[in-house]
């Protein structure tokens, strides 16, 4: 009896190996779903100066890690005030703008965040002298603009990016302040502005289109 | 006076007997002053007088009386109160009327016919007019462009000060109440055969109020002003009269920035008309007359060391000469036709140059009745101008008398508003946060020099032309067609009911729009002609005369205003609202249409109900008006940029006013009165809360002494 079990065991032992070995070669890796809050990415202005002297990094984010990162090479995009840049394209010209590398592209679908299930290839457009992948100023990528509140609104709809090294991901931006204040008020709008808040989802296998 | 009241009334019943002679006559049997005082005549429908029940428009008159017994002493304080109309805070400081759902700088406001002018962020503050010198105030609403052109776009609002009368005749007006608020007035009359004189001098002031507390300034800074109204007119022959009136308007008030700036500004206004009038013969006369007419507002801030912060100046000057004509073949047709010219500078702080506007315009309108039963008024203006597109407008007009009680009314008219000043020529760059707004004017040069200075990105300085060349043209004025459609019943002469349904669709609206990226981040905007909104609903007006010392009445509006782009967006599901979780985005959800609730600051429902009661025995009369506003907003508050069902409001307010008067010693008058009796307020709960009534300060006790001499 005792002899079986340990035979029963070992066999059951040998075949889960043989299982998950079987499996690692077909299971995809899980889509990674995050939030990420308070990424402060500043602009410094100065206006005492004619132009006025335009400072401030941008700050790079890498979705396979879901982190910022200081990397030259192993970035998605980068962020800096209301602009978001991606690895990919063209320099357009911008002050301090990151060399680009990679193959990265994005594009904006009017739609909220879980309706978004699949990538459209052929919508991907990526930074050029012509303009931003995310077009920049107010109502035409991912903010509004309220001169008389100060304030930047994202619109609530959806950017789908192609990564530097060709994978995909979608982002919902929630927010522009600091902590994601629902009300605005103009203390806010004046201290706390640089602070994106957003959802993302990372499909972190090759030539798989899905989120879900 | 009372030959003149004959005369008048005789005038109307050769006029216009086609229309209302029943009525007319049937009151005239019982006294000519009670024909009068039910049918008040205006001249701002069709630059003729005519009686205000016959007019085929939405038309009204407040007369002096109607003033008098509230005790109003600002424009503003009684157009609050007609049905429809609302004033609303500018965020410049001044108070404009909104009528049919139209922001106060689409409606023209007129004093004895010509315009005011003086907009500086688009509203023509109200409450510089002071009303103790008016004969009567004249409302028109819908489109009027076809007779005064710019402007006329929502309506017109013309205020006809007194005219010399025969004889002589004064009065010294005070008012004193709540928040130290003191206005005094006198008029004085005096006229002869050939010459008569008025003369109107006012002091209105108050040291303002504050509806909240520790943020450094007030709500409304103290302020004091002056008006002085002179009219001289002269008949130099049986045929020809000459009139020349001058008002001078001058206020002083705090500027108060924050707890470290303050200064002053100060406003200086003059206006001169000069008319001759000359009867022909029975059939022509004709009318010239030179209008002129400036604004100056300079306002500062200095900081606490005592250096100049800021600095503003707006110095509008407006100059106009017309000539008119009128056509009386018979008694039932009538012709006016008459040309001008508009010349019109600014010089303001944050242009490029000094505009100089010149516009000749033509109109002709003709009013006939066939049919004994039928009135028909058609015309049309034609605006020249050296700036912006040349404006045609017409307007057609009808009124039917179904029965004797019973009349509809409809009018289909085109109004238009031109770009101001700012929208042409502003160059102005924040200082703070660094974006540059261009006017359409200045967009080629002043890009341009942008882009020498370095400040343009790569991809702005590529396209350099191919931006500029969307500047070559003209940029179109704001225009509305308006429909006006409605009925008069009057069943009885104490009884009076009426209903007008209206729409306004309004195209080309300007905007601002993004034109160009600067290497700071931030964005250089211009106008553009891009959007279109409507306004629609309906409204009803009634009048009951219990008895001869008591009416009744009682208005009500239903509005909606709306932006098309905005139902557009809706439709489209672009629109979205935040999802929140104890104070923290969290997420977005789709917004549809009915989730729209339409332009900022209109009220879906307005209403209002007065009741006077006059008691002759003890020479005393009182009041109680009561003024209705649904909830509204004032702007979006949860960072969609729309007006939506899930955005805070203003909650529906009623606002009470209660006022009793005594004529004492046939010459003196005293009165006392309360605004506002419930003490309604909305204020901000803190600094940072935006969402309240700025232009209410809450209960308003006062006291007024009128002395006849």
């Amino acid at each position: 009896m005792r002899t079986l079990k340990l035979i029963t065991v070992f066999t059951l032992i040998i075949l889960s190996f043989f299982n998950c070995s079987d499996d690692d070669s077909i299971t995809l890796e899980a889509i990674e779903s995050e939030l990420v809050t308070n990424l402060f990415a500043p602009t410094e202005r100065d206006f005492s100066t004619n132009p006025p002297t335009i400072s401030g990094e941008f700050v790079k984010f890498d979705f396979s890690s879901g982190s910022i990162t200081t990397s030259e090479t192993d970035w998605d995009i980068a962020f800096r005030g209301t602009t978001i840049l991606v690895n990919g394209g063209a320099t357009t010209g911008l002050a301090q703008e990151p060399q680009r590398n990679g193959n990265a592209a994005a594009y904006l679908v009017n739609t909220t965040f879980e309706n978004v299930t699949e990538v459209d290839e052929s919508l991907f457009v990526q930074d050029s002298g012509e303009g931003l992948a995310i077009p920049t100023g107010s109502d035409n990528g991912w903010y509004n603009y309220n001169p008389p509140t100060n304030t930047v609104s994202p619109l609530g709809n959806t950017i789908v990016f192609r990564t530097a090294d060709g994978r995909y991901a979608k982002v919902q931006i929630l927010s522009f302040y600091k902590d994601a204040p629902a009300e605005i008020t103009p203390q806010i709008a004046a201290n706390d502005l640089d602070h994106y808040t957003f959802n993302f989802v990372y499909q972190p296998n090759e030539g798989e289109a899905s989120f879900n | 006076m009372s030959l003149n009241k004959n005369n008048l009334t005789l005038y109307f019943l050769i006029f216009f007997n086609g229309l209302a002679f029943g009525q007319v006559q049937q009151e005239r049997k019982n006294d000519s002053i009670v024909v009068e005082q039910l049918e008040p005549v205006l001249i701002t429908a069709t630059r003729t007088l005519r009686q205000l029940s016959s007019v085929p428009l939405p038309a009204q008159v407040i007369s002096k009386k109607d003033i008098d017994r509230i005790n109003a002493v600002r424009l503003s304080e009684v157009l609050n109160e007609q049905t429809g109309l609302v004033t609303v805070p500018d965020f410049g400081g001044g108070e404009g009327i909104q009528m049919q759902g139209l922001d106060s700088q689409y409606t023209l406001i007129l004093i004895d016919g010509v315009p005011l002018v003086g907009r500086s962020a688009g509203t023509l503050d109200l409450s510089r007019i002071s009303v103790g010198n008016i004969k009567q105030i004249e409302i028109v609403k819908g489109a009027s462009s076809s007779l005064f052109g710019n402007e006329a776009l929502g309506g017109v609002v013309n205020i006809i000060t007194e005219d010399p009368k025969p004889g002589f005749k004064g009065n010294i007006r005070y008012r004193g109440g709540s928040l130290n608020a003191h206005d005094i007035a006198t008029n004085i009359n005096v006229k002869n055969e050939k010459v008569g004189y008025t003369l109107f001098v006012n002091r209105n002031s108050s040291e303002g109020y504050d509806l909240l507390e520790g943020d450094g300034f007030n709500t409304v800074e103290p302020f004091e002003n002056y008006t002085i109204n002179a009219k001289v007119s002269y008949q130099v022959s049986n045929d020809t009269k000459l009139t020349g009136s001058g008002r001078f308007y001058h206020q002083n008030q705090d500027n108060v920035a924050s707890q470290d700036l303050a200064g002053k500004s100060e406003i200086n206004e003059w206006n001169a008309l000069i008319k001759a009038d000359h009867e022909f013969n029975d059939r022509w006369n004709s009318y010239l007359e030179l209008y002129g007419t400036q604004f100056k507002a300079e306002e500062f801030l200095n900081d606490p060391l005592g250096d100049t912060f800021s600095q503003n100046n707006f110095d509008q000057l407006f100059l106009r000469p017309e000539v008119r004509t009128t056509f009386k073949p018979n008694s039932e047709h009538n012709l006016i036709a008459g040309f001008g010219l508009t010349h019109e500078t600014l010089r303001r702080t944050d242009f490029f140059e000094t505009p100089i506007f010149n516009a000749p315009y033509i109109y002709v309108q003709y009013d006939g009745n066939f049919f004994e039963h039928l009135n028909i008024i058609l015309g049309a203006r034609y605006d020249s101008h050296n700036e912006y597109e040349s404006q045609f407008s017409p307007k057609l007009a009808l009124r039917y008398a179904l029965t004797e009680t019973l009349a509809v009314k409809g009018s289909v008219g085109y109004g238009f508003k031109a770009p101001d000043f700012r929208q042409l020529y502003f160059d102005f760059s924040n200082a703070t946060i660094g974006y540059t707004v261009l006017g359409y004017n200045a967009v080629p040069d002043q890009l341009q020099e942008l882009d020498n200075q370095g400040r343009l990105t790569e991809n702005s300085s590529n396209n350099l032309d191919q931006i500029i060349s969307q500047f070559n043209g003209e940029l179109r004025p704001e225009r509305s067609v308006a429909l006006n459609l409605g009925f008069d019943f009057k069943p009885s002469s104490s009884i009076q009911l009426s209903i007008n349904v209206f729409r306004n669709t309004i195209s080309n609206l300007i905007d601002t729009r993004v034109i160009a990226n600067q290497i700071s981040g931030q964005n250089v905007f211009s106008y553009f002609n891009i959007d279109e909104a409507y306004t629609q609903g309906l409204e009803f007006n009634s009048s009951f005369n219990i008895s001869d010392n008591l009416n009744i009445s009682g208005g009500y509006q239903l509005l909606f205003a709306r932006d098309k782009t905005a139902e557009d967006d809706f439709n489209n599901g672009e629109v979205t609202r935040q999802i929140t979780n104890n104070g923290t985005v969290v997420g977005f959800t789709t917004l549809d249409l009915d989730d729209y609730f339409g332009l900022f600051n209109r009220s879906r429902h307005m209403a209002n109900l007065k009741v006077f009661y006059n008691i002759p025995q003890w020479n005393l009369n009182t009041n109680i008006r009561g003024v209705y506003r649904s909830k509204f907003g004032l702007f979006d508050t949860n960072g969609n940029a729309y007006l939506d069902t899930f955005d805070e409001f203003v909650e529906a307010n009623v606002i009470w006013d209660f006022a009793i008067n005594k004529t004492l010693f046939k010459d003196y008058e005293l009165g006392f009165g309360i605004d506002n009796v419930f003490n309604f307020r909305d204020v901000p709960s803190g600094p940072d809360d935006g969402i309240f009534i700025s232009n209410i300060p809450g209960r308003i006790f006062y006291g007024t002494l009128n002395i006849n001499i």
